[in-house]
């Protein structure tokens, strides 16, 4: 299960998913385009060990040129890290948060949700809350989380869809109950502003 | 289920086995706790003696003549699965096994025996390793301290459940020596039949039970904790301490029950998606209690404050600001009114200082005001007793006001063994008194957090 179906899961459970779709390496340049308005990102896909940033394997490409750039660095390293293909992904602005879910050994399933990206290790621990949790539940957690003004705009930021937001952090907390087969999700970052709060990356532990 | 649980509590016959003529033998201390105050029939069971303290003792449950409803049960370890299986032919449906020597020492095998007895006959057990039941109403008493080195507490509606016999034992001293009201009290134990979610949907619907604290270290029902605590605080308040938290506790909670007490940050999360108030000990547990006991839920936060020392209103206002609790803006009828009674040269604002001269008069007019004062949503009265003014009549004028529920008032006081005295008497007719203002705004905020959570304020 790579991360793309990973993302379409998310997206099953009603959850907004930044657009990603892999590419093979051989792809016409102008195919990704049709699908994706610059600038927008393009990574590789392949060992799970591989740091792509370490390797030049990340790129937030603004036209063309960057584009093709990109493919012919990643066809120059290919045997070097078994590259596989390649992730194109809209870009998301707005405020990186992390959500959570897990299966803890007492109490069951628990959904934990607070700042993430950069916010990560200066805000501290997420708020927790055991699943399924109503929305009057989502609206508690993000009032009590730390930074929550950052949330609510704060620095000339966009305050984050409130809608949307509780209505994701109820269908993370509906999956992990509904979903025996799953250990953990980890979604971070994802991303909110005024209009939308997006999955960016995700992590699903089976 | 829960008509099972109220033989604990209700039992019209006892018998005590391993009742001892040996006044330091906890069989004695068990069996005279249930001679001074319970008034159904006891049997003490010992093979060796014919009467103890002037009852007739029996040798085996079996030979008990009339019913028995709840045995206790206080001899080794290894002798209790034949007793179990004796009152099991006898008919006894709720026994309490007050020995230790089972899983908390890592014998599982001698528990589980007991546990497929006790099942084989439909018995409830609470324990082993337990210091079992008091019950103000009925006088049930299974503590094995006794009376002179624990007092037992009054009547009232605090109730009480407990991993741990120290923690019990020593809240219901402290009950006793303040002054505060209590009901039901279980410890317990290694819970190898009744837990804690047992007891609190037991007292979920006991009506002699207002208030519940518990004191958790672990859960083997972590789930069915939160969903029976979910329901229990939309009906009556739940306060917990909850032990083992930091690594250390957490290693100590393990050897002591054997239960793994869980990551601390989820069980916080858990208490606090399910309105239960934590307390940090049982000092503070006591203090949200008593008020929530006692007094009635706010409907906002806005408090009003009557003094007899400016000094002491100062602090209340920071202690209040600190805990996210403001002071009520006053109205203006409300100023005229308490003005037309204080010496001219007070100032009457909130705090409302009604000066050192201050008599019970004076504080009565203040609190009436503030009583019909739509901005006021709790009422903080402090009362200093060193001046002579204050006669003793101030505990009926109290009293009065706190008797129609209509808000919540809450008295402060601090001094010597006059000003103790009037705090006990107080504390006694349903006015929580504090002596650190602290305390009283830590505890003003958190009945005013389980008020927004229950709805009752925003």
């Amino acid at each position: 299960m790579g991360y793309i179906e990973d993302l379409a899961l998310l997206k099953e459970y009603g959850i907004e998913i930044a657009d990603t779709k892999r590419f093979t390496l051989n792809t016409d340049p102008a195919k990704i385009e049709e699908k994706f308005e610059f600038p927008f990102v393009i990574k590789v896909e392949g060992k799970s060990e591989l740091h792509k940033t370490d390797v030049g394997g990340v790129k937030i490409v603004e036209n063309r040129e960057d584009l093709q750039d990109f493919i012919k660095h990643v066809k120059d390293i290919q045997s070097e890290y078994q590259i596989k293909d390649l992730v194109a992904q809209e870009m998301v602005n707005g405020t990186e948060l992390f959500i959570g879910a897990k299966r803890d050994a007492q109490f069951g399933p628990i959904i934990l949700f607070g700042l993430g990206g950069i916010f990560v290790e200066i805000i501290g621990k997420p708020v927790i809350r055991l699943a399924p949790i109503t929305k009057k539940d989502a609206e508690t957690m993000i009032r009590e989380t730390k930074g929550k003004e950052i949330i609510e705009g704060a620095r000339g930021r966009e305050p984050v869809n409130k809608n949307k937001l509780v209505k994701t952090l109820v269908a993370v907390s509906n999956m992990i109950v509904e979903r025996g087969d799953i250990k953990e999700i980890d979604i971070n970052p994802i991303i909110g502003n005024s209009k939308h709060v997006k999955a960016v990356d995700v992590r699903i532990i089976r | 289920m829960v008509n099972e649980l109220d033989k604990f509590f209700n039992p019209k016959s006892v018998a005590v086995v391993g009742a001892s003529k040996h006044p330091h033998k906890i069989g004695h201390v068990i069996l005279w706790n249930f001679m001074r105050g319970f008034k159904g029939k006891v049997y003490p069971i010992n093979p060796k003696d014919n009467e103890i303290l002037g009852l007739k003792a029996y040798p085996r449950v079996t030979d008990v003549p009339g019913e028995v409803d709840l045995a206790v049960i206080a001899i080794p370890a290894k002798f209790v699965p034949m007793v179990v299986e004796d009152c099991g032919k006898k008919g006894v449906k709720a026994v309490i096994i007050v020995s230790g020597g089972f899983s908390e020492i890592g014998d599982r095998e001698l528990e589980d025996q007991v546990k497929e007895i006790a099942h084989k006959y439909g018995i409830r057990i609470v324990g082993p390793n337990c210091i079992g039941v008091f019950d103000a109403y009925s006088q049930v008493d299974t503590l094995f301290m006794p009376r002179y080195r624990l007092e037992r507490p009054r009547k009232g509606k605090i109730s009480f459940v407990s991993q741990s016999g120290a923690v019990g034992s020593a809240i219901l001293d402290w009950a006793a020596t303040k002054g505060f009201g209590f009901s039901k009290f279980v410890s317990y134990g290694n819970a190898c039949d009744v837990d804690e979610v047992d007891m609190l949907r037991y007292l979920e619907e006991d009506k002699r039970t207002g208030v519940i604290g518990m004191y958790i270290e672990g859960t083997r029902r972590g789930r069915e904790l939160y969903e029976t605590l979910k329901t229990i605080t939309k009906k009556k308040p739940v306060i917990a301490i909850k032990g083992g938290k930091t690594s250390s506790g957490s290693k100590a909670a393990s050897s002591h029950t054997g239960a793994l007490a869980g990551s601390a940050r989820v069980w916080d999360a858990m208490f606090k998606q399910v309105g239960v108030i934590e307390a940090d000990d049982i000092r503070r547990m006591f203090n949200y209690s008593r008020l929530l006991a006692e007094q009635p839920l706010p409907h906002g936060r806005k408090v009003g404050v009557i003094t007899n020392g400016g000094g002491f209103g100062v602090i209340a206002s920071d202690a209040l600001e600190k805990h996210g609790l403001t002071l009520a803006p006053l109205e203006d009828k409300t100023i005229e009114l308490i003005r037309k009674h204080v010496p001219e040269y007070a100032v009457v604002k909130n705090p409302v200082d009604l000066v050192g001269d201050a008599d019970a008069n004076r504080y009565e007019v203040a609190l009436e005001a503030l009583m019909q004062d739509k901005n006021v949503d709790i009422i903080l009265v402090l009362i200093l007793f060193q001046t002579a003014g204050v006669q003793s009549e101030i505990i009926d004028v109290v009293a009065n006001k706190s008797d129609m529920k209509k808000k919540p008032i809450i008295a402060f006081s601090a001094g010597g063994d006059f000003t103790q005295m009037h705090m006990k008497m107080l504390e006694k007719v349903g006015v929580p008194v504090f002596d650190s203002l602290e305390e009283t705004a830590d505890a003003i905020e958190k009945m005013y957090q389980y008020a927004v959570y229950v709805g009752n304020a925003e």
